[in-house]
């Protein structure tokens, strides 16, 4: 019996100093197997209780079993002591975090369609269908059947590009009007974006390839009103809820009435001057307002020309320049930049 | 156009600020490009030159005694070489502030100075358009009057931008009623009434013979006694700030009554009119002119012409003829004030490349009774220069009164969402000009007044209740739309096609649709390198990546055109792609195109929840080894590959560029994905390498085992090529791995090496490939 206490005490003690050794968990593995394993050397030790007398062999079944559950603990406690030294050493690692971002490609939509994208959710939320159409089309589509016959001087105001004697780029996207009207009965609501033509000099404020927003609302009981209510909610969605729109009387062949449709400068916020420039604000020229587009009632002859009868048919019709609005709503100083699309440009307003 | 503030004020109470009256104009649908305001001027007064001295100490000097007035004269002295005892002038006294100058006394060579005598350009008028010197007024002029008040010097000059519906207000008289409509005070419209009653002496009366239904009315009116001089300082002053040079006495009535009244009119000298009667007709073919501007103009029988029995005269609305001129001889005139069709006169402007004052109104179609207007105003103010007028003769067609027009109180409110009483709409329409009578107690009938052509159906009339009433007045109401079954399909398929490309990492760009290359021509383009409608948007995009000094992958959406058999067709493509530095890779292997042909695999099955097939294939500008087909079940709706070397050369692109062009409408409805639950069996895979012809393409090899090894093979995917020594000529190494997986128990490792050597012996059997070892 005292023997194979002081054996157990060998056994122990080489085991301690064998955990102290071990440095790693494979290490540490190794230990537990030579000591604690199948073959181990406690094993050893236990087969020598056969050995004993009957009454000797409780307690030195005890004896090495706790001899036994101190070394699993000894061992744990190494385990647990390698695994916090392992985290401590991740944990001592440090980085740059300012050093500059690895970047995937970076994609972006034009701004164009972003303006166009979230002006045409504004209308489809409202029950607008959003329709597009052909850049080429008759003059029929253009010019007749907006009445704007032939020989009206308001086609003056539509420079166009022709293809043949009928055929041109469209000068506006009000050809989806006509083509929707045709299609449908009322109601008709819809938006139709899309690229336009005109043959302008281009400078800052032109251009000759430009995108619209066109809209149109066709129903019994549709009144200017509801234009003023479409158009400030659009207006709002766009520049933000303070944003004022004015409407001011105008002309157009195809609407009766009609009218210019302002904003409020979102630069300025309508006040015309800027605290940096004495000038006055160079997006609205200092009068506060940026003009958006026409719009206006449609004309009874509009509604004629597709069989609406317009004593019971009423609707209205606007007309944005898309960038137009891009340029004040992303204040940018050349509507140029619109059509050269340099990275830099893309980038910063993506 | 250039409208002096201090003339309207003639024909209407308006608020002192030019800024209020520019917005209330904007406001009726006149925008004000611009508020000219005119320098402070004080203290200049009119004066008499009483006495005339020379200067006791100068020989270029002279001392006037200038009757102001007051009980005393000023003494001035001058070194104004157009002065004389007895002319009206303008003096500015001590004190006064000119632009950039104070006077103050002084005294010259020994004289004390009491002001100083002043030419137009120190009123901050064009001097170079009045007399050299002092500014010469009508001795007519009350002395002592201020004379910034007299002629409305200091107000503002307002420039107004006036819609092509409405040359009535192309018109000092036209604005002042508009604003008098607005402000709802009166408008003061002097009389005018033509002064000629008398007959012309026998033989003189005027005659015209309207031989082109062109021409819709024609007042001719002689005027004889006329003596050729400059026109009155207050008529001078007013056409110079609207921007017409003062000429002499008749030009200025003219240009004064066409500005005022809208009406365009014409003066000929009587003696240059050969037969005794004016012609309006179409110039012969061939015919010459020499306008006013001294431009010698050949006209074709699209010109409308006002000729004598001999010759053109006059360019009808546009300008006169040299050879009926009035000038310093002139004693006779004959006056015309027409009425043309708007459309010939703007052709014929375009035509002649020739825009004036006149066609600028003309153009518009004009309401013939400004005709009579128009005559009597220039009678007036000639008779008032002293002028024999006899009387008017109108030829053409007479001053019809306008068809009344019914209007449906109710329809005001169903068009505007504005509720007007009828006195409401009453008043507003009579404020214009309109006659309005009752018919029945919501029901108006409304006659426009003569010089409103524009005004022809209820909306009309409804717009100009709005006007007047004021748009900021209607409400703002959000509609409800009632359901509709319009479809947005079209926009939201590119909407996603964008969005998709925006998420696969490709920045979207717009290009220029006009082009130097296509088969679509336009007519009039703006330049020759704009003389094309694209047939493809890969140029404009190469051009892009060409400008580009690094790497970009970038998108685009357009319209193409192609002509097919005198036909032009419109296609909506998509082209995206991108510039790379080349890799270090074996000529047969192309990651680049590897990674475009991932995202177009990607995107279409995001867009079409389809997986794409590709074969080898060819496209003009693309490389023909390094282009593929894509198709959707069978049916092509891409190619995509790297850009023909030669022709990224060409287009000096700097790095290999790679695109993939879809045909948007060529693409399938996105169909839903359905789920297939998986196996609960494990998979297994095995991995075989082959060596096989150059020419078998991956794809079939992947087809191939799938299809011999039925359901058993859940995946087969060619994950590595190898060419080289090893393999031999004319072959190629490939590795596949295949999956391996059984729906109703776990595979076997025997059955599993049982499907590969029976695939082994299939693909040998069908492209004659080779193990390798």
């Amino acid at each position: 019996m005292t023997e194979l206490a002081s054996r157990l005490d060998d056994v122990a003690q080489r085991f301690d100093a064998a955990v102290d050794r071990a440095n790693d968990e494979q290490a540490l593995e190794s230990v537990r197997v030579a000591y604690l394993g199948r073959n181990g050397e406690v094993t050893t030790v236990r087969r020598a209780i056969g050995t004993l007398a009957h009454n000797e062999r409780p307690a030195a079944g005890k004896l090495i079993n706790d001899a036994v559950a101190a070394m699993e603990r000894r061992l744990q406690a190494a385990y647990e002591e390698l695994e916090s030294r392992s985290f401590d050493a991740e944990l001592a690692t440090s980085i740059d975090v300012t050093f500059p971002s690895i970047r995937r490609p970076a994609g972006s939509i034009h701004p164009v369609r972003r303006i166009i994208e979230e002006s045409c959710a504004y209308f489809v939320r409202h029950g607008f269908a959003v329709v597009i159409g052909a850049e080429v089309e008759p003059d029929y589509y253009n010019f007749d059947a907006l009445n704007i016959p032939n020989d009206h001087p308001a086609r003056e105001g539509f420079d166009s590009f022709w293809i043949s004697d009928t055929l041109l780029l469209r000068p506006h996207t009000s050809p989806m009007q006509i083509r929707t009207m045709q299609e449908h009965r009322p109601p008709i609501a819809i938006v139709a974006p899309g690229k336009c033509f005109r043959r302008d000099a281009v400078d800052a404020r032109h251009l000759f390839q430009f995108h619209q927003v066109e809209g149109l609302l066709v129903a019994e009981g549709i009144h200017f009103a509801h234009l003023k209510g479409m158009l400030t909610g659009l207006c709002r969605e766009l520049f933000g809820e303070q944003q004022n729109v004015r409407f001011r009387p105008s002309y157009f062949p195809f609407t009766e009435p009609s009218a210019e449709v302002d904003t409020t400068c979102p630069k300025c916020k309508g006040a015309g001057t800027l605290k940096s420039s004495p000038m006055g604000c160079n997006m609205c020229g200092g009068s506060g307002w940026i003009e958006l587009g026409g719009a206006g009632m449609v004309h009874p002859n509009v509604l004629r020309e597709v069989g609406y009868d317009p004593d019971r048919y009423s609707g209205w019709a606007f007309g944005f320049g898309v960038e137009r609005l891009g340029l004040a709503r992303y204040e940018v100083d050349d509507i140029r930049r619109f059509t050269k699309s340099d990275p830099g440009f893309l980038a910063q307003l993506s | 156009m250039r409208v002096p503030v201090s003339w309207l004020r003639e024909f209407v109470t308006l608020p002192p600020d030019a800024r209020a009256i520019a917005d209330r104009l904007a406001m009726l649908g006149f925008p004000v490009a611009e508020i000219e305001r005119r320098p402070t001027i004080t203290g200049v007064i009119t004066g008499r030159i009483a006495d005339l001295q020379k200067h006791p100490n100068a020989d270029r000097l002279q001392v006037a005694q200038v009757d102001v007035g007051a009980d005393a004269p000023l003494t001035i002295a001058t070194a104004a070489t157009n002065v004389t005892a007895g002319q009206t002038i303008a003096v500015a006294t001590i004190g006064a502030q000119l632009p950039g100058l104070t006077i103050a006394p002084r005294t010259m060579r020994g004289v004390a100075s009491q002001g100083m005598m002043i030419s137009a350009e120190e009123l901050a008028l064009p001097g170079d358009w009045f007399e050299d010197g002092i500014m010469q007024l009508e001795s007519s002029c009350a002395l002592g009057a201020d004379v910034v008040d007299l002629f409305g010097l200091e107000t503002a000059v307002l420039d107004v931008e006036i819609t092509t519906n409405r040359p009535d207000a192309m018109s000092i008289i036209g604005l002042a009623r508009e604003l008098a409509a607005s402000y709802g005070t009166g408008l003061r419209l002097p009389q005018i009434v033509n002064p000629g009653r008398a007959a012309e002496p026998p033989g003189e009366e005027p005659n015209v013979l309207i031989e082109s239904q062109d021409c819709y009315r024609f007042v001719c009116q002689r005027i004889d006694g006329v003596r050729v001089a400059p026109a009155p300082a207050w008529m001078r002053v007013r056409l110079a700030l609207s921007g017409q040079r003062p000429i002499d006495n008749l030009v200025d009535v003219s240009n004064y009554v066409m500005l005022e009244t809208g009406q365009p009119l014409h003066f000929y000298d009587a003696r240059a009119i050969h037969g005794g009667r004016l012609i309006v007709r179409s110039a012969h073919d061939g015919e010459n002119i020499v306008t006013l501007d001294g431009v010698t103009r050949t006209l074709s029988p699209a010109a409308l012409v006002i000729a004598d029995d001999e010759r053109a005269l006059c360019l009808a609305g546009l300008m006169g003829g040299a050879v009926s001129e009035v000038g310093p001889t002139t004693t006779a005139i004959v006056l015309e004030a027409a009425n043309f069709n708007g459309a010939r006169i703007r052709r014929m402007s375009n035509a002649l490349a020739l825009r004036t004052e006149a066609s600028a109104r003309h153009e518009k179609s004009l309401a013939p009774a400004l005709t009579d207007l128009g005559a009597a105003r220039a009678a007036a103010l000639l008779w008032d220069l002293g002028a024999t007028v006899y009387q008017p003769h109108a030829f053409g067609g007479p001053v019809t009164r306008a068809a009344a027009i019914a209007l449906k109180v109710a329809d005001v409110q169903r068009l505007l969402g504005l509720s007007l009483h009828a006195q409401q709409i009453e008043r507003h329409l009579t404020a214009l000009g309109c006659e309005v009578d009752r018919v029945e107690p919501e029901v108006l009938a409304v006659t426009p007044p003569a010089w409103r052509c524009d005004l022809a159906i209820a909306a009309d009339l409804i717009e100009e209740v709005a006007r007047i009433e004021g748009y900021e007045r209607i409400p703002v109401v959000v509609p409800s739309v009632a359901p509709h079954e319009i479809s947005s399909g079209a926009f939201a398929l590119e909407s996603r096609i964008a969005g998709a490309l925006e998420g696969l990492g490709y920045r979207e760009i717009i290009t220029q649709s006009l082009r130097d290359a296509g088969s679509v021509e336009v007519r009039n383009p703006l330049s020759e390198e704009q003389r094309f409608l694209r047939d493809s948007l890969v140029p404009g995009i190469v051009e892009y990546l060409a400008e580009n000094a690094s790497p970009a992958r970038i998108f685009e959406t357009g319209e193409v055109f192609r002509d097919e058999q005198g036909g032009l067709v419109e296609e909506s493509l998509l082209t995206f792609g991108f510039s790379a530095d080349p890799l270090d890779e074996p000529p047969w292997r192309d990651s680049h195109f590897l990674a475009l042909k991932g995202d177009c695999e990607r995107l279409l099955r995001k867009i079409t929840g389809r997986d794409a097939e590709t074969k080898r294939g060819t496209q003009s500008g693309f490389h023909p080894g390094k282009t593929a087909l894509v198709t959707l079940d069978e049916r092509e709706v891409a190619h995509l590959g790297r850009i023909d070397p030669r022709l990224a050369k060409a287009a000096d692109l700097q790095r290999p560029a790679y695109l993939c062009v879809v045909n948007i409408a060529s693409l399938p409805a996105y169909e839903t994905p359905h789920y297939r639950v998986p196996s609960k069996y494990p998979s297994t895979y095995r991995d075989v390498a082959l060596v096989i012809g150059v020419d078998v393409a991956a794809r079939d090899v992947e087809r191939a085992i799938v299809a011999t090894l039925g359901s058993l093979c859940t995946d087969a995917t060619v994950f590595d090529e190898y060419r080289g020594p090893q393999i031999g000529q004319g072959c190629k190494s490939l590795a596949a791995r295949m999956t391996l997986q059984r729906f109703d128990a776990t595979i076997t490792d025997e059955e599993a090496d049982q499907a590969v050597s029976l695939l082994l012996d299939a693909l040998r059997k069908e492209f004659g490939a080779e193990i390798r070892t």
